[in-house]
């Protein structure tokens, strides 16, 4: 049995802030992840950070914009602390190194962003996430917090109603250890994976939002799925916001603006939800090229700005799809890319167990609401992780380090499970994560509806039955990656199953969550925040009010 | 059709397997070695991630040439000699005489293995990380952030760009005869480091100390091999020199 007063899950940006937090506070803390935390997802993130730093922006301004974009679904008494402490947290990252694009007279430089009144987007380049998430782990290093590399948590372990540490398997050698704490920081990203199209990582399949709710806590506002409007067309990789924040234009087949249509005033620089809804339907209705796909223009802006701004979205084109955006237009298409749920938590990332934080993509703070705009993500992650660090140091100062008990039976349930799951025949995890994708798009994309949303249902019911059935056939001990692969699925099907029943009961549209038999926004009846609670044959539903302070709901136009 | 062939290895004993997998359109090496992986040997282990190029989980040798298999479509590949039996380590691919249908995939050189294609990457972070690659500015920040000159920043941005996957180490004909060579990623972030305004000159001048050696930039055969094979584009051989120029420079005042 391993121990430390606070481990963290996960080496992405949210999980290092905190674990550096943790340090600097003076706890024995340590970061685990299933990678090296440099290869975490939080590395793709291309377009930038938001924060009110320019002359005349302010912090209610952007908490403005935030809880408008959120489809005022966000409580605003986290929204404020996201906006307020955003300045703080931005210079901090640049002063430890992180090397933002700059003005001609040396400043951070900011760009213009989807439901943004104000060009507040901090960026370095098209390759912000990169820029930030080795700076971090350069801190990390330098702070010296002790990191376990290529461990895969398996399963929390609890004794009334407190987090007592986990097991996890050791990738390396596929034995099973135990980790006890004082304190557990859920800091696993988002689920992206269990949509057959995703801009995120292929580590992204949320397998920590099911550890959490295996584990007794409420997982929050699922339904709300976001779908980037441009991520390219076939391997979905993420063409940022960014390029519509230059001054990128979206055509169909006929050579259409078609965005004139749909968001009048603000164009391509409308939210995503409804810029991803615009190219949906004129795919929908046959204007998109054939393969299903709309076309992104930047060939005006030259090379020049193209090469400075957008390298990487270059070199992207380029190798994944065979176009130069220096001369032709980059097809794209919408896909799944953010999630606003996940593991219910407050403003220091405590979630209802007692000892077991949550941040970053896999919590919902509920800073996001319906909707997330681009660049408040990167800045949840720094802001509420260094938070969480914060309160759990304090935290550990006064108590105990829990018994080894709720450690060394989860350890025996975990080794039987696993030993179950061993042997030949039975279902192949390939199959059902690929028809579960399938199902997730089809069913429960972009548009929804009563039939599609019940067949959607059903399948991922069929599939937790078939899921029950999956074997690991190969029996190597370095780096078994078909064992990894079935315990994710399995976790895959938990969140599927949760997105699936929160939308069907949901009737009304929201951000991100659009019914086609129900179009419009229903305040009264659904201004509220879905809980769901893992239950014997299925996910419990509560209900929970959303926090209001300064801003009253209003019809969102842009 | 396409033929894999891949080299296996475990505890005792190393072996190469051909496999047949169907093609797709665009399909990358990585795409093929998940087919394999799901649908004909569940036992092959690979590393990856963000399958889109920046986090610098995949290098592996593909026709003998270090690269990412993300990045690197099957249709190209195949049409490349695999030059299969050479012990030399290339920096592009060569386009075969007639097409060959085959590509030969290996781990990456000049690190031990694990299993198949999975290495030991430890080795090459600890590297990394004896030169302190971190900026060591003081607690506080000034107000309103630091300011940076643009310029300064582009000459930075060229070798921040590292994903430290570990390509050039694969490459470097140093790193293959001496295990205690820091490696051109390293020497690359010891630039990065140096040149950053906001480092503090204790620790700069510490961090020259340190590459000053055999195993640091003195070791460099300035063959440009990292060069050629960065995803990338960085320039780890332009960053050796500018040590050397700045340690002489050090040594003449
Ligand atoms: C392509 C792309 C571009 C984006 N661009 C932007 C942008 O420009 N601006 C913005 O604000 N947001 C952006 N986002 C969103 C943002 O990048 C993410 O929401 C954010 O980085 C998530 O960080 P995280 O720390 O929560 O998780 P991640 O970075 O995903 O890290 C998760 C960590 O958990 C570990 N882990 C997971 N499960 C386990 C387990 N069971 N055991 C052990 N370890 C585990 C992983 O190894 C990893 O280290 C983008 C997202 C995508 C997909
Ligand atoms: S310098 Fe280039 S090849 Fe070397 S580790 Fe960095 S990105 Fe990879
Ligand atoms: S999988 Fe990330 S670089 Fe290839």
């Amino acid at each position: 049995m391993r121990e430390h007063d606070i481990i963290v899950i996960g080496g992405g940006l949210s999980g290092l802030r905190a674990g550096l937090e943790a340090k600097r506070q003076g706890a024995d803390v340590a970061v685990i992840s299933k990678v090296p935390p440099i290869r975490s997802h939080s590395v793709a993130a291309q377009g930038g950070i938001n924060a009110s730093i320019g002359t005349d922006d302010s912090w209610d301004s952007h908490a403005y914009d935030t809880v408008k974009g959120s489809d005022y679904l966000a409580d605003q008494d986290t929204v404020e602390i996201l906006c307020k402490e955003a300045p703080e947290r931005v210079y901090e990252m640049e002063n430890w190194g992180t090397l933002f694009s700059r003005t001609g007279d040396g400043k951070i430089a900011q760009r213009p962003f989807g439901g943004a009144g104000f060009p507040r987007t901090c960026y370095a380049g098209d390759r912000t996430g990169h820029n930030l998430l080795h700076t971090l782990y350069e801190q990390v290093l330098r702070a010296g917090v002790r990191v376990y590399n290529e461990w895969m948590v398996t399963r929390l372990a609890t004794d009334s109603n407190r987090c007592t540490g986990f097991v996890a398997l050791n990738l390396l050698d596929s034995e099973l250890e135990t980790f006890r704490a004082k304190a557990v920081i859920l800091a696993t990203g988002g689920y992206g994976r269990i949509y057959q199209r995703s801009t995120n990582s292929i580590i992204n399949t949320g397998f920590g939002i099911s550890l959490g709710y295996r584990a007794g806590v409420p997982i929050q506002d699922m339904e709300f799925v976001q779908f980037h409007p441009t991520t390219l067309w076939g391997t979905n990789i993420l063409i940022t916001e960014g390029v519509r924040g230059e001054g990128g234009y979206l055509y169909n087949k006929d050579h259409e603006r078609f965005m004139d249509k749909y968001a009048p005033e603000s164009m391509e620089l409308a939210p995503r939800d409804i810029v991803a809804r615009s190219i949906q339907t004129e795919i929908d209705e046959g204007r998109g090229f054939t393969g299903g796909y709309v076309q992104l223009d930047i060939t005006h802006l030259g090379k020049e700005l193209i090469n400075e701004r957008l390298g990487g979205i270059r070199q992207i084109c380029i190798d994944f799809a065979g176009v130069d955006p220096i001369t032709e237009p980059i097809p794209v298409q919408p896909g799944h890319h953010y999630s606003m749920g996940g593991i219910s938590s407050g403003k220091d990332g405590l979630t209802p167990l007692n000892g077991l934080y949550a941040i970053g993509e896999c919590a919902c703070i509920s800073v996001h609401g319906a909707n997330r705009l681009g660049g408040n993500s990167l800045l949840d992650t720094i802001v509420f992780g260094k938070r969480a660090g914060e309160h759990a140091a304090n935290a550990v100062k006064n108590i105990a380090m829990p018994s080894e008990d709720s450690l060394n039976e989860s350890l025996a349930e975990e080794r039987s499970n696993i030993d179950s799951m061993m042997g030949d025949g039975g279902e192949s995890f390939a199959d059902v994560k690929d028809e579960l994708r399938q199902t997730m798009q089809k069913y429960v994309g972009v548009y929804r509806n009563r039939e599609d949303l019940e067949t959607g249902l059903a399948n991922v019911k069929a599939l937790e039955k078939r899921g029950e059935n999956i074997h690991v056939k190969s029996r190597v001990k370095t780096f078994n990656m078909e064992l990894m692969n079935v315990l994710e699925v399995k976790g895959m099907l938990d969140i599927a199953r949760v997105i699936t029943e929160g939308a069907l009961v949901r009737e009304e549209s929201r951000g991100a969550h659009y019914r086609t038999d129900f179009l419009e926004r229903d305040d009264e009846n659904w201004l509220k925040h879905t809980l769901a609670y893992m239950k014997d044959g299925g996910p419990k539903l509560e209900y929970k009010d959303v926090t209001i302070t300064q801003f009253k709901p209003m019809r969102r136009e842009y | 059709m396409v033929y894999l062939k891949i080299k296996r290895q475990d505890e005792s004993r190393e072996w190469y397997d051909t496999f047949e997998t169907k093609e797709t359109p665009g399909m990358t090496v990585l795409e093929a070695l998940f087919y394999v992986q799901e649908h004909m040997d569940g036992s092959l282990c690979f590393r990856y991630a963000c399958r889109g190029a920046v986090c610098g989980s995949c290098g592996m040798l593909i026709n003998r040439v270090p690269r990412l298999a993300c990045r690197t479509q099957v249709g190209i590949a195949k049409k490349e000699n695999t030059r299969e039996g050479s012990g030399d380590i290339f920096v592009a691919g060569q386009k075969s005489e007639e097409e060959n249908e085959v590509i030969l995939i290996e781990p990456l050189a000049n690190l031990d293995v694990i299993r198949d294609l999975i290495v030991d990457m430890d080795s090459f972070y600890n590297l990394v990380d004896s030169i302190k690659p971190w900026i060591s500015s003081p607690e506080e920040h000034p107000e309103g952030g630091n300011l940076m000159d643009p310029d300064l920043r582009e000459q930075i941005e060229k070798y921040t760009n590292c994903i430290l996957c570990a390509c050039c180490h694969g490459a470097c004909p140093v790193a293959a005869r001496d295990d205690t060579y820091l490696s051109p990623a390293t020497l690359a972030k010891a630039w990065r480091m140096h040149l950053d305004p906001r480092e503090d000159n204790a620790s700069r001048q510490e961090r020259l100390n340190f590459v000053d050696s055999e195993s640091g930039v003195w070791g460099c055969d300035l063959v440009y091999k990292c060069v050629a094979v960065c995803p990338k584009k960085v320039p780890p051989t332009l960053g050796i020199k500018a040590l050397r120029e700045e340690i002489e420079k050090n040594k003449e005042n």
